[in-house]
């Protein structure tokens, strides 16, 4: 059961209905609608951190899939096996970041390893980060990666939290994908 | 000169912050907007709250004040309220005219002295077929309770709600309110608008953000483009007219209605008169 209204498209506000132009806008985008001037500054900031950047794709996804885990986000996590999936990443590597198989050996890949430690450690706080995956980290990104790789792990813990708090549900094209792939 | 005031002066905005000040009534009329009466939630804005968004709306460049429900005239407060509301800035308040007693007529006095009008709603001008939609008795109160208002100076409007009304229907109601003390200038009519209760009973017309004035309007719910805005079907408040759910500082609501009237297309409310 979801924990708060998810507003349809007839009672979208005002600030709000150009996300509903092209249809459902998935839960997450319909349950901030309740409050529009919260939407219309989270989007652009998530579609921001979340989108196409100076960090790969596939580098994204290791770490929004690997702290949605941690965090035991159900919602999150669903959706973003199908997203890693586009993205390019294994069934392996898949099932590695959502915690059903050793990350060592999905990841042969020392860079990879190190985004992965590092949103597993920005994901466990509280308190500062260990030595070792800030060190193993900076072997592989400059300043302005480590800034964003921080900043995307942080905009998907807010996700898991609002997400799971919530009880959204997972979008029904989501979960008839997830039961045909057999992730379900 | 603040942006809303020069949207105001610029036309882009109409002046008047309207206020819901509680949504339960004493009444439950066939077309209203917020499903009010007796055993609905309260949901008031509160004395304070209204006073203080009314200096924050005279220092952002208001020019008026509204104040609607429910029937405001339940809460206790309020023939107090409207005379310091009316002191900040001209204020008309929206009544079914029903519950001014001798006592609260009394208490309105100082409105007299005051930018203010009480806005009193009659649709007909016989009383089987005003109380219809209104409720018993409603005819014979509201009648009697106008002119005793203008006795005191009160300036009163009369507000006719109603889906049609014939040339002859219209001048036996023109009669009425003259009859009254309540001028032709003071006397609107409206359409009934398809939202709320209306919808139930398949009345009025559809109105969207283009056919309404963009009157900022503040619910304890949040803020709202229009007073036709903040309106309940189904026991659910409808969002499809919620600007932000933010109200304090008025000024955020203020900016974010500014930014969606400028990119707002030409619409009918001149036409509509639902103003």
């Amino acid at each position: 059961m979801t924990g708060v209204r998810l507003v349809e498209a007839a009672q979208a506000p005002l600030l709000a209905r150009r996300y509903y132009a092209g249809g459902d806008p998935g839960p997450i985008t319909a349950a901030l609608a309740n409050v529009p001037e919260l939407l219309e500054v989270a989007m652009p900031f998530l579609a921001t951190v979340l989108g196409a950047t100076a960090v790969d794709a596939r580098t994204k996804e290791l770490v929004i899939l690997r702290t949605s885990a941690v965090l035991g986000c159900r919602y999150c996590v669903q959706t973003h096996t199908t997203a890693a999936r586009d993205t390019g990443l294994s069934r392996a590597e898949v099932a590695a970041l959502r915690g059903e198989a050793p990350v060592t050996a999905a990841f042969p890949s020392p860079r990879e390893r190190a985004v992965v430690a590092w949103a597993e450690a920005v994901a466990a706080g509280p308190g500062p980060v260990a030595d070792a995956p800030r060190a193993a980290l900076r072997e592989h990104f400059g300043d302005h990666e480590v800034v964003e790789l921080t900043l995307l792990a942080g905009a998907t813990l807010m996700l898991n939290r609002f997400c799971t708090a919530l009880e959204l549900p997972t979008p029904p094209d989501v979960v008839a994908r997830l039961v045909e792939e057999g992730w379900a | 000169m603040t942006a809303v005031a020069a949207a105001i002066e610029g036309g882009v905005l109409p002046g008047r912050l309207w206020f819901y000040a509680n949504y339960h009534c004493n009444l439950v009329c066939t077309y209203c907007l917020t499903e009010s009466g007796p055993r609905v939630e309260r949901r008031e804005l509160g004395e304070e709250r209204m006073l203080s968004l009314a200096r924050e709306a005279a220092d952002l460049g208001f020019t008026a004040l509204g104040v609607t429900g429910g029937e405001p005239f339940l809460l206790p407060y309020l023939p107090e309220l409207l005379p310091r509301l009316a002191a900040i800035l001209p204020l008309v308040c929206l009544t079914n005219g029903t519950v001014l007693t001798e006592r609260r007529l009394e208490r309105l006095r100082p409105l007299a002295e005051l930018p203010a009008a009480l806005q009193i709603s009659l649709d007909r001008p016989e009383p089987d077929a005003n109380d219809a939609m209104r409720g018993p008795e409603n005819f014979r109160k509201v009648v009697d309770a106008i002119p005793r208002l203008v006795e005191r100076g009160v300036r009163v409007r009369v507000a006719t709600t109603v889906s049609s009304i014939d040339d002859q229907e219209r001048e036996r109601l023109c009669a009425l309110h003259r009859r009254l003390g309540v001028p032709d200038s003071d006397h609107v009519i409206r359409p009934i608008v398809h939202r709320g209760r209306a919808v139930d009973h398949g009345l009025g017309v559809d109105a969207g953000p283009s056919d309404l004035p963009a009157e900022l309007t503040i619910t304890t719910d949040g803020a709202f483009w229009s007073p036709f805005g903040p309106t309940v079907h189904g026991g659910q408040l409808d969002t499809d007219l919620l600007v932000t759910r933010t109200t304090t500082p008025l000024s955020v609501p203020a900016s974010a209605l500014l930014r969606i009237a400028r990119d707002r297309p030409q619409g009918a409310d001149a036409q509509l008169h639902i103003r």
